[in-house]
């Protein structure tokens, strides 16, 4: 055995990605000794993570697939920073197997599974077929080859309403309709294929019986180039809205000790039936709870995922070390006989979105940021004071990830930090997250993946902006200083006594 | 009995101290021109200095407008024709995930502003009626 450097082979990794994911990769490149090259589009040419990494290349207009999306362009500027590795961070090439093909034929690590497993889970339609030949449980559907409305409104006859539409390709929920009647079925495959032709360039679609009320737990794997598969544990993502996940948490609390090494067993095998290396996640469908909980495969991810934090604090790891430890040809920095749960972590997703508007995402420039801090508390973040939000990607700014003995120690550790993290100059769901981490279903863990979208929009109903006087005498004093607003009164203090705040400041929105 | 007077104290960086006799505040505060931000305890508002009689209400449903930057991805209306409250007119694609714009009443198209494809702007009106 030869010494190798931490980091095993990969000495300078470009980033093809940006926002918090990109800060995540660099702050593990830089305790591993490994350099950092960014790439960014017009849009994030001030963007944090651009200024965090030693080296940073520009590649093209603000569209995703003018610049983040460009396989071609990606690799040309990691062979101009001299780079010997990438890592394709979620999203945008990520899941591309004809990208990681490209790197492999560039002699660029790819920081993920080979082409070939992602070729083999990248389509949604084969991992079921191969998932069903392994004995994994999938859930009942159709994978139609002729991708015509008849034949699809066809196969959605044979399964039955209510079905689920689902791109084969992607993820996030972009482009999954439901369909509850046969009317509807036209309009929903047009805006499926839509949204998967522009988000994925694929508009393939599949069709799957929709499973009423269940909850979304998954298992993150990993696996290295030495035979080596282990599981570490579950975490439970039902609290989404239209497909897009929202808060995460670890331990699932409706997953028995049987149910979650069940779940386990069943995630490796399917690793194994892909050939699979590097992190991944086995996504799960969870019909009930306790032992007589019925699973169902749904899909691979096969790629870090955006709430990795989570396991990283129960499970006491570090998963992005560990993708360029095994990028690098070194075994798994951990075995399934070490790895244990400990306490409970959440992820709250910080969105520019307004619930008010029903969940409109925002644009425009963040006038003033402060995240909260403490022990337990972690901000995954890519956004900053005077940083412009911009309209080209997913409006997720950060996400806050907290961990302590209990649930119930988390979810109240959860509030505070949400109480303490200020983001001024658009609307974010920090306020409705405030209201969903009281919810008494929240707080009984009662939450299925339909839960938001039959609540939601009352919780942002209930989310109104209490303000206490103090917030108008500081904002009479703001525009004393900064030398704006009409009807502020003229000294620092406000009679909140005498003075009514909504004539002396003007109309306010909550 | 009166309350008595807050005491401000600026912190800096839009930060405020404020003490209202009782209770201390951390008040956060942005913007320079005629709205801004405030934040406290996880709440945010936004406050508009009083409004000095330029009114754009009445214009309201004159036309329909996009919220935000996007993407028309579908026309479904053309001029001339006449529309229900409710019915979607156009389909808007912005942080890849569409957006119906519907008629918020009962009218007819006088104008279509906009096209498939177009990048279009919050506040400018996507189509009007008559």
């Amino acid at each position: 055995m030869t010494a190798t450097r931490e980091g095993g082979s990969i000495r300078r990794l470009l980033i093809a990605n940006r926002g918090e994911i990109a800060m995540r990769i660099i702050r593990a490149c830089r305790e591993r000794a490994i350099e950092t090259v960014a790439v960014f589009s017009d849009a994030d040419a001030d963007a944090p993570f651009v200024r965090a990494a030693d080296q940073s290349v520009h590649l093209g207009a603000a569209p995703a697939r003018d610049s983040y999306l460009d396989g071609a362009k990606v690799i040309a500027a990691a062979r101009a920073a001299g780079a010997d590795a990438i890592h394709p961070g979620y999203g945008f090439l990520s899941e591309r197997a004809h990208f990681a093909k490209a790197c492999e034929t560039a002699g660029l690590i790819f920081v993920g599974p080979p082409s070939s497993s992602l070729e083999r889970m990248g389509s949604k339609i084969g991992a079921r077929r191969l998932m069903l030949e392994a004995g994994v449980p999938v859930v009942p559907g159709e994978t139609p080859g002729d991708q015509s409305d008849a034949a699809l409104e066809a196969a959605i006859a044979r399964v039955g309403f209510p079905v689920l539409i689902k791109p084969s390709a992607g993820g996030g929920g972009i482009g999954m309709k439901i369909v509850r009647m046969a009317p509807e079925t036209t309009d929903a495959l047009a805006a499926a294929r839509r949204e998967a032709q522009a988000s994925f360039g694929d508009s393939t679609l599949y069709v799957e019986r929709l499973i009423e009320r269940p909850r979304h737990v998954e298992i993150q794997v990993f696996s290295d180039a030495h035979d080596n598969v282990v599981h570490l544990f579950e975490r439970e993502c039902s609290a989404q809205r239209r497909h897009q996940k929202m808060v995460e948490e670890s331990p699932c609390p409706a997953l028995s000790a049987s149910v979650r090494s069940a779940m386990g067993q069943a995630a490796i095998a399917a690793a194994r039936a892909v050939g699979y290396r590097n992190a991944g996640t086995c996504e799960f469908l969870l019909e009930g709870e306790g032992d007589t909980a019925h699973f169902y495969f749904l899909e691979m991810n096969t790629r870090l995922q955006v709430e990795h934090p989570v396991t990283e604090c129960v499970v006491g790891v570090d998963l992005v070390q560990a993708q360029l430890a095994v990028a690098g040809g070194e075994p798994l920095p951990f075995t399934q006989e070490s790895l244990t749960q400990r306490g409970h972590a959440i992820e709250c997703r910080i969105y520019a979105e307004d619930p008010a508007q029903g969940f409109i995402p925002q644009a425009g420039p963040i006038l003033l940021y402060r995240e909260p801090q403490g022990p337990g508390i972690r901000v995954d973040s890519g956004v900053t004071t005077g940083t412009m939000v911009s309209v080209h990607y997913d409006p997720m700014l950060a996400k806050l990830i907290v961990w302590a003995d209990s649930r119930e120690a988390a979810r109240h550790k959860a509030l505070a930090a949400l109480r303490d993290f200020a983001v001024l100059g658009i609307r974010t769901n920090i306020p409705f997250m405030l209201h969903l981490l009281e919810h008494p279903q929240f707080i009984d863990a009662a939450i299925d993946t339909g839960f938001l979208d039959r609540e939601g929009a009352a919780i942002a109903a209930a989310s109104v902006t209490e303000l206490p006087p103090a917030a108008w005498a500081a904002v009479a004093e703001h525009r004393r200083r900064v030398g704006t607003g009409i009807g502020t009164t003229p000294s620092g203090t406000l009679d909140t006594g005498a003075v009514d705040p909504f004539v002396s400041l003007g109309g306010w929105r909550g | 009995m009166a309350d008595p007077a807050p005491v401000v104290t600026t912190l800096g960086g839009g930060w405020y101290l404020v003490d209202d006799g009782e209770l201390r505040w951390r008040v956060g505060v942005a913007g320079d021109g005629d709205t801004q931000w405030v934040f406290v305890n996880g709440q945010v508002a936004v406050v508009d200095a009083p409004k000095t009689g330029r009114r754009r209400a009445k214009h309201l449903d004159a036309g329909v407008m996009s919220p935000m930057p996007a993407t028309v991805v579908a026309l479904h209306v053309t001029a001339g024709q006449a529309v229900t409250e409710g019915e979607t007119l156009i389909v808007l694609e912005a942080m890849k995930m569409e957006l119906p714009i519907r008629a918020p009443r009962d009218g007819v198209v006088k104008t279509v502003a906009c096209a498939k494809g177009e990048l279009v702007q919050p506040g400018v009106n996507l189509l009007e009626f008559e």
